[in-house]
């Protein structure tokens, strides 16, 4: 009986003490979230693709203030070309605001860019949604152009150097906005 | 992937449909299950007891990630309340899950039925949480760390573990190793026990592969601990019960 017992122990023990070691070896560190998204840049022309620089663009928000691209050189940025009455536009939109609350203070915002609806539209839409991050008017189009945006919603992610990092065209899910935007803003700039 | 899933005019994210069909389909399997192996007795104690365990897991699961989402959930303590599918942690659910059921059955007087309903929850849990991990997979949840592997995936411009899958394939090992187990012995526990070692070993070894895991002070992933501790338990229970047999 004390045999069985003390084996047991034993077990427990040893268990405990693998368990725990490995668990530390295996903690999350800041350097396995600074993964590099995609190899260094090589390319210098501006261009609405991976690895090259986002195409520069300043537009009206709603409130009326002048937001440039470059203005938010330093910062994590999401570029994100929508519209009220596209419904997968509307479906991440929660997904976006959520990321925005959680990344804003390391250095993460967005810039909604909405494709050619008027200003009050956005307006309601925004307040009803609370969705708090800067709303931007592309009236024109010219960014919707300059960035080939086929599909709506476009999302673009703009690292801290004014890098293009992924691109997803389509609805994008929770998971895939904060788990491009972590790696992103844990990057040195 | 398939983060929204378009169905007419509504547009539903994947993960949280399925997370909703999972927990349809484990609490089905929990009172069919009950009822193979207790007969209409134990169904019934499984149908009382479900809508409370399934609370707790709720709220278990909603307190578990917003305690670890301290930054943001403080500043807005209205998100422990808030519809958010996305905010939730398997190991809170469990743990909530498991305290609610079996609060339920000692208030009510039942708890000498807690350890066949542990084995019913058992069998319940794993097809349960293969469809949530297929879930995970489809909106990107789950994230993986690089890996030059020939199964890895492409995702956010790397290849990486598909640590989704490798919790489905976990889940779906589980369930096959229960059916078996539940086919040559009938002692009381035993796959519930079974169920802990093999569900502990899974969050101690593939939550390592995640780079979006939930972490406490000195980066320490808390689904580790509780894999651990879920390993702990059993051998605990294990060694009671053999040297109380001596």
């Amino acid at each position: 009986m004390t045999f069985s017992r003390n084996i047991w122990d034993l077990a427990l023990v040893a268990t405990l003490l693998l368990g725990s070691a490995f668990i530390w070896m295996t903690r999350a560190t800041s350097g396995a979230v600074a993964m590099p998204l995609v190899s260094e840049p090589t390319a210098a022309q501006p261009a609405p693709l991976v690895g090259h620089p986002a195409p520069e663009f300043a537009l009206t928000a709603v409130d009326g203030s002048q937001i440039a691209l470059s203005d938010l050189r330093g910062q994590v940025v999401l570029i994100n070309l929508w519209a009220t009455w596209r419904p997968p536009c509307r479906a991440e939109m929660p997904a976006i605001q959520q990321a925005y609350e959680r990344f804003r203070d390391q250095g993460f915002t967005v810039l909604a860019v909405n494709q050619q609806e008027d200003s009050a539209t956005v307006v309601q839409y925004m307040h009803d949604q609370r969705l708090t991050f800067p709303a931007l008017l592309d009236s024109d189009a010219r960014v919707s152009v300059a960035y080939q945006a086929r599909a709506l919603p476009s999302s673009f992610f703009v690292d801290r150097r004014g890098i293009i990092r992924a691109v997803y065209r389509g609805p994008m899910s929770r998971g895939m906005i904060e788990g491009t935007v972590e790696q992103l803003v844990a990057e040195n700039p | 992937m398939l983060p929204i899933i378009e169905l007419g005019p509504l547009n539903l994210g994947s993960g949280a449909l399925l997370l909703v069909i999972a927990i349809f389909v484990g609490h089905a399997q929990f009172e069919r299950v009950a009822r193979r192996r207790g007969g209409e007795a134990l169904e019934h104690r499984a149908s009382r007891c479900a809508p409370f365990a399934l609370a707790g897991a709720a709220v278990g699961a909603r307190l578990w990630y917003g305690l670890f989402n301290w930054d943001m959930y403080g500043r807005s303590p209205g998100l422990f309340l808030a519809i958010r599918l996305g905010d939730l942690a398997w190991p809170g659910a469990l743990i909530g899950g498991a305290l609610a059921g079996y609060a339920y059955l000692r208030l009510r007087r039942m708890d000498d039925t807690a350890t066949p309903l542990a084995d019913a929850a058992a069998l319940a849990l794993p097809p349960a949480q293969a469809i949530a991990s297929l879930g995970l997979l489809l909106s990107g949840e789950a994230l993986g760390a690089p890996a030059a592997l020939p199964w890895a995936v492409p995702l956010f411009g790397a290849l990486r573990h598909p640590v989704a899958l490798y919790y489905l394939l976990a889940a779906l090992a589980t369930w096959g190793a229960l059916a078996w187990i539940a086919r040559l012995s009938a002692q009381p526990g035993t796959l519930a026990t079974v169920y802990l070692v093999l569900q502990g070993s899974a969050l101690l070894l593939l939550e390592a592969l995640r780079i979006d895991s939930l972490v406490a002070g000195g980066g320490v992933r808390v689904a580790q601990v509780v894999g651990l501790v879920m390993i702990l338990i059993a051998l605990w229970r294990k060694r009671t019960h053999t040297v109380r047999a001596q």
